[in-house]
């Protein structure tokens, strides 16, 4: 089991936004500063080393939530 | 293809030019993007590309490169039998820039010149292409020519070079083995949707479609890259290649005395170092100081980090490219007295 302040430390690390930002799960992807193509990517990459999951883009445009993208680690 | 061995054929040299220009993605550009491109260089690891001028073609570098190489190698013109271009920047769609460059380089009309239309992963293709003439006997000597002109000033990825690399039959040369791969399910991720004949160009591509946050206008011809899609593809694949060739080889990472791979980006590279469980000191890299100089990026990275090294004995090298296509391809060699003129620039 994946802790939730561990994940959203993990998630906020690997988009590397310029200023800081407070994060939920409930946090709406699209009110992200840059929920960029360089963001995603770099989610891509924390779910397959961090998590050993693999998930493609369909995933991340599917996802609403950064809990959508918590959710993907049950799955 | 399922992994294979060639004998005979001896790596004899190569040679790598790249343009004079020297782009900064940080600071040759607006600067209300500065902040912004900061961020980028961090994670994609490229700060600087070279671009070629207005006038110049991927076969101007190309040239440049095989002639430094066959002095080098005072290898006579005569003798080249066969003249391979790796390229999907060619002077004109047709005829076949090899066979330009057969001329310019005053090479026999006997010479077997064409070109091959791979981008990221040509090297290890272009190397069995020839290699498989050479290992077949009707070829002695050979050149292959490797390179893109793909940069523009307001792409952060991408970077000019032209490469010539030098095969010939020797039998007492190590074997080169290779794995090659294709998947053309993925022909979207990165490509070049308008100017062929499934969509040639008209008077409606000229109309630029949208302006990104930044200002830059994209049209219906610019290139089209799938950056999830390539990045999963790149991560996910070229792992389980690199290992199934080692095993097929019969060789450890630690008998490998470096790991090339095609300088993606920063993300991709150090994903697939990281899954293989490669050091660093093993791995070189250009992104930083080249970005991405689509299929000659094995061979910059071998001129501009290795050349020294590779000059001076013995060396073992797993090269590996991978990505428009799809496709990826592996060769494992040995290089030993071959030829590593330093970096050209033109």
């Amino acid at each position: 089991m994946t802790d939730i302040p561990s994940f959203l430390e993990n998630f906020l690390a690997a988009c590397d936004f310029e200023d800081p930002v407070e994060a939920s799960l409930e946090t709406k992807l699209k009110s992200l500063p840059k929920w960029d193509s360089l963001a995603m990517l770099a989610i891509i990459v924390m779910f397959d080393m961090e998590y050993g999951r693999s998930i493609d883009g369909s995933h991340l445009k599917a996802a609403d939530t950064i809990g959508d993208l918590f959710n993907l680690l049950e799955g | 293809m399922p992994v294979s061995t060639l004998t005979n054929v001896r790596f004899a040299g190569l040679a790598t030019c790249v343009p004079k220009r020297i782009v900064s993605n940080i600071e040759d550009c607006r600067p209300r993007m500065r902040a912004e491109r900061e961020r980028l260089v961090r994670n994609i690891g490229i700060e600087f590309r070279r671009l070629c001028p207005e006038w110049q073609c991927f076969s101007d570098l190309a040239l440049i490169a095989a002639e430094t190489l066959l002095e080098r190698l005072r290898w006579r013109r005569e003798d080249i039998d066969a003249l391979i271009v790796v390229t999907q920047s060619p002077d004109y769609l047709i005829p076949a820039t090899a066979v330009i460059l057969q001329d310019r380089l005053g090479l026999s009309q006997t010479t077997a010149a064409f070109d091959v239309n791979l981008g990221c992963s040509g090297y290890p293709f272009g190397l069995n292409v020839l290699g498989s003439m050479i290992a077949a006997g009707g070829v002695r000597k050979g050149l292959l020519l490797v390179g893109d002109r793909c940069a523009r000033l307001n792409d952060p990825i991408f970077s000019d070079a032209g490469t010539a690399t030098a095969l010939e039959f020797d039998v007492s040369a190590p074997p080169m083995r290779f794995d090659l791969n294709s998947d053309g399910s993925g022909c979207k991720a990165i490509m070049l949707p308008v100017g062929g004949h499934r969509e040639p160009f008209g008077i409606q591509h000229m109309i630029p479609t949208r302006e990104d946050e930044n200002g830059d206008w994209h049209w219906p011809g610019d290139l089209v890259l799938d950056g999830p899609a390539v990045l999963s593809f790149s991560t996910q694949r070229v792992p389980p290649a690199v290992e199934r060739l080692l095993a097929y080889a019969n060789t450890t990472r630690e008998e490998v005395d470096y790991f090339v791979f095609h300088q993606a980006n920063r993300m991709i590279n150090e994903t697939i170092r990281k899954k293989l469980k490669l050091p660093e000191e093993k791995t070189p890299s250009t992104l930083r100081d080249f970005g991405n100089t689509s299929g000659a990026s094995l061979p910059v990275t071998m001129t501009a980090r290795l050349c020294e090294a590779l000059e001076s004995g013995r060396r073992r090298l797993l090269l590996c490219g991978f990505g428009i296509g799809l496709s990826w391809g592996s060769c494992l060699m040995e290089t030993e007295g071959a030829v590593f003129p330093k970096l050209i620039e033109a």
